[in-house]
């Protein structure tokens, strides 16, 4: 990854709105950004491409977001991967830590705070 | 998500914190412990000493080896002083998030709703003492959560009592319902483990279209996340029966955003009124 490269974000959550709101967003503050709302497309890109960050969320139909965590991680282990959810438990979050997440962000969220989860797993991929 | 705590050194106080702690455990929120001091705090003023209290009861329950507050390394960052110049101050800080303790002087609700848009809070968690009747702090900021309830911009969760939340009765009119605040309602569920009960306020008998629709809306946007709801409508001249059957088990929620018929039908003042009367915890939506 080089400076003068974009950072590549993927967005995957089922709830439309989340990607609506997150994907302006990102891209105003810079990011080249690909948003899913279905598991299976977003894994599908993953087999096309690697990106620098993952946004996914945990709850839903088909791979969950633990699942698509662990597939991100197996297939890019340097790709770092933040974990939203609308159902936050502390066993979730102990097993998205244990297998990896860079963060795990509760819902509600400021898209501030987002941004700046993102920013900091940017700059962790910058200085590895 | 960010959780802004405000407290005092009375025991509603510490309850609130245990609610704090829980809810961290899940969510990993940012939180913020804040104390508002009337006048500039002394050596012997309670609150510091008890945000000090806080901040170690809260490691204690969550800075463990895997908590993402457990602390990491020392760092040095410079730090704004109140005179307009800054020192470099050696900084420990949460592995991926953060624990603050400020402690601020002034007017309790203006501080704490000042630190809230600040902060970016999403909730304001806050005690108060008077189940069932005052719903104040005990001190000269005694009207202070009522106040902040009735003017944050972000949702309020009001904590009477230490008890277990078993079941969530949101009532709704045909105002907005943000996002955000389905979200908190989630998160709470989840946490709690609790039932959700969905009322429908109407007015002048029968149901006012809007209100039917919003209430099925959000009924079905519950339901698609696999959540059991019930439902009900409920006639607003009616409101407080409907809070009478409420037990100190339930935490009542009530979406109150700026075109919310409820605030247009009361008085100004009428949330803050409405907190204090009600028996249990309430958390007011936004």
């Amino acid at each position: 990854m080089t400076s003068d490269q974009k950072t590549t974000v993927l967005i995957l959550d089922d709830e439309p709105i989340v990607c609506k709101r997150l994907k302006p967003a990102l891209e105003k503050a810079g990011y080249e950004v690909e948003s899913f709302t279905r598991s299976r497309e977003a894994m599908h890109r993953l087999t096309e491409r690697q990106f620098d960050v993952a946004i996914t969320d945990l709850k839903m139909d088909g791979l969950d977001g633990m699942a698509f965590l662990t597939e991100v991680k197996k297939r890019y282990p340097e790709t770092e991967v933040i974990v939203i959810t609308g159902f936050a438990t502390m066993e979730t979050a102990k097993e998205s830590y244990q297998k990896g997440v860079f963060d795990f962000v509760a819902k509600p969220f400021k898209l501030g705070e987002i941004l700046e989860v993102v920013k900091k797993a940017e700059a962790k991929r910058r200085s590895a | 998500m960010r959780i802004l705590f405000a407290g005092d050194e009375h025991p509603y106080s510490a309850y609130a914190l245990k609610k704090i702690i829980e809810l961290a455990w899940h969510t990993w929120a940012d939180v913020t412990l804040l104390s508002v001091c009337p006048t500039q705090p002394s050596s012997r003023d309670p609150l510091p000493e008890a945000l000090h209290r806080y901040r170690e009861e809260f490691m204690e329950a969550l800075g463990g080896p895997d908590s993402p507050y457990a602390q990491e390394r020392w760092e040095y960052e410079w730090m704004a002083l109140r005179n307009g110049s800054w020192e470099e101050v050696q900084v420990r800080r949460g592995i991926k998030k953060e624990l603050r303790v400020r402690l601020r002087v002034g007017s309790a609700d203006t501080e704490i709703l000042n630190e809230a848009v600040r902060d970016g809070s999403d909730l304001i968690v806050l005690g108060c003492s008077g189940r069932g009747g005052s719903c104040t702090w005990d001190s000269a900021a005694s009207t202070a959560p009522q106040k902040v309830v009735g003017n944050a911009a972000c949702s309020v969760l009001l904590i009477k009592e230490d008890r277990p939340i078993k079941r969530i009765l949101a009532c709704m009119d045909q105002t907005t319902v943000s996002q955000e605040s389905l979200e908190m309602i989630n998160q709470l569920l989840t946490i709690h483990g609790a039932q959700l009960e969905l009322v429908g306020l109407t007015k002048d008998g029968g149901a006012r279209p809007e209100a039917y629709t919003q209430l099925i809306r959000i009924g079905d946007y519950f339901g698609d996340k696999g959540i059991p709801v019930s439902t009900r409508l409920a006639e607003q001249s009616k409101f407080e029966t409907v809070l009478s059957t409420h037990t100190g088990d339930d935490l009542l929620a009530l979406w109150m955003g700026k075109k919310s018929l409820l605030t247009l039908l009361f008085p100004r003042d009428w949330v803050e009124k409405f907190v204090s009367a009600c028996p249990s915890s309430v958390l007011v939506l936004r």
